[in-house]
């Protein structure tokens, strides 16, 4: 008798395992298909993202979203924490990007837009996002940006010369509220190489503890400058990974790379997406 | 794995953590040092011997603190070292928990 109820009671926590393990496999791929949509096609630049999380799913998030005025909004995103509670508020994060983005001038209006949307829900649920976002101007070689506590990205010029863009700070989404974001403004020439990224990159750690850092990064892209933005990825990923000499992933790594074409460019092949 | 030793003087605690502030000290931020906390008028959060401050980190440290600043618990962050105190400064911490926070 008390063999079959423990019987009993053990299929049930094995039945109990395989339903999450299927649930948890379902939002995987949920959030892969939500971050892998389908890119904006320029007509010159090259433009790229990728996100591979530590765990099962992520908390790391990036987007892009063509406007009607000819720019390409672009954000980049990292959600406090890890897994499952730090994936279903990359979903939520995600919602207020596309739809501040539509309703919105500037990347600093997104920002803003972004934290009044998130700021009651993070604040109570002691979480926080770090956002940098920005405008893509193709036609004039502008690219404007604000950032809420995140890295700002590299600039490498095709002679593989690092460029200092100018700092921006601003409050993680979720820090405070009411918060106005400053936009800086860099142009970018011809074979111009800019890349977005989140900490998982640069706080890898190898089997000494220690960190692959961003002079590595730096490195590793003034490098191989002369490829397109999805080789300098994997090369990034295959730097990142020999480095780390096989020590698990502790974070999520996402990174957005765009290299700037000859000529001016047009956005085409791809509607504002729907929210 | 974080780890941490207390020092006391009257309604005064000190709390020096030692190691990574991270997702894995969750756990005992919440479970261990948050309760302990309550029962101080005066806290200080010593982060000398922290190398190392992930964004779980921040979340933990922000939460801590604004947890104690509810129950009316005056709350110092001290001795954060340089690398950390960049990221705290990329983050706005000082001014989201205030500029006084920090000594």
């Amino acid at each position: 008798m008390y063999r079959r109820e423990f019987s009993q009671a053990n299929q049930s926590v094995i039945t109990d395992n395989k339903t999450l393990e299927r649930e948890i496999n379902l939002a995987k791929v949920i959030q892969s298909k939500l971050l892998n949509g389908e890119k904006p096609k320029l007509d010159k630049d090259d433009i790229s993202g990728v996100s591979i999380p530590a765990r099962l799913i992520g908390g790391d998030y990036f987007d892009f979203y063509p406007l009607p005025n000819g720019r390409l909004r672009v954000v980049i995103g990292d959600v406090m924490g890890k897994g499952i509670p730090a994936a279903m508020l990359m979903i939520l994060t995600r919602g207020a990007f596309r739809t501040a983005a539509e309703s919105t001038q500037g990347p600093g209006e997104t920002l803003t837009a972004m934290n009044n949307a998130l700021y009651k829900d993070l604040r109570s649920l002691s979480s926080f996002v770090t956002v940098f976002c920005a405008d893509w101007e193709p036609s004039t070689g502008a690219f404007y940006y604000s950032n809420a506590g995140h890295s700002l990205p590299i600039v490498v010029r095709k002679t593989s010369e690092l460029i200092e863009i100018p700092k921006i700070k601003g409050v993680m989404l979720g820090g405070l509220p009411d918060q106005v974001y400053k936009e800086e403004k860099i142009t970018l020439q011809e074979g111009d190489f800019i890349f977005l990224y989140t900490d998982g990159i640069i706080e890898a750690r190898n089997r000494e503890g220690d960190m692959y850092k961003e002079g590595r990064l730096i490195k590793v892209l003034k490098e191989n400058v002369s490829k397109t933005a999805v080789e300098i990825e994997t090369v990034v990923i295959d730097s990142v990974t020999h480095f780390t000499e096989g020590v698990a992933q502790r974070d999520d790594i996402t990174m957005v790379s765009m290299k700037v074409g000859k000529d001016k460019t047009d956005i085409s092949s791809f509607n504002s997406p729907l929210v | 794995m974080l780890q941490y030793s207390t020092t006391q003087e009257d309604s005064h605690l000190t709390v020096t953590f030692d190691g990574d502030f991270d997702i894995e000290a969750t756990e005992l931020i919440q479970d261990t040092i948050k309760p302990m906390l309550s029962d101080y008028s005066i806290v200080t959060i010593n982060l000398s011997k922290v190398p190392f401050v992930d964004s779980s980190g921040m979340g933990l440290l922000i939460d801590l603190v604004r947890s104690m600043e509810s129950s009316a618990t005056v709350v110092r962050i001290a001795e954060v070292r340089e690398e950390v105190f960049e990221v705290f400064e990329l983050l706005q911490l000082p001014e989201i928990l205030g500029e006084g926070t920090f000594v």
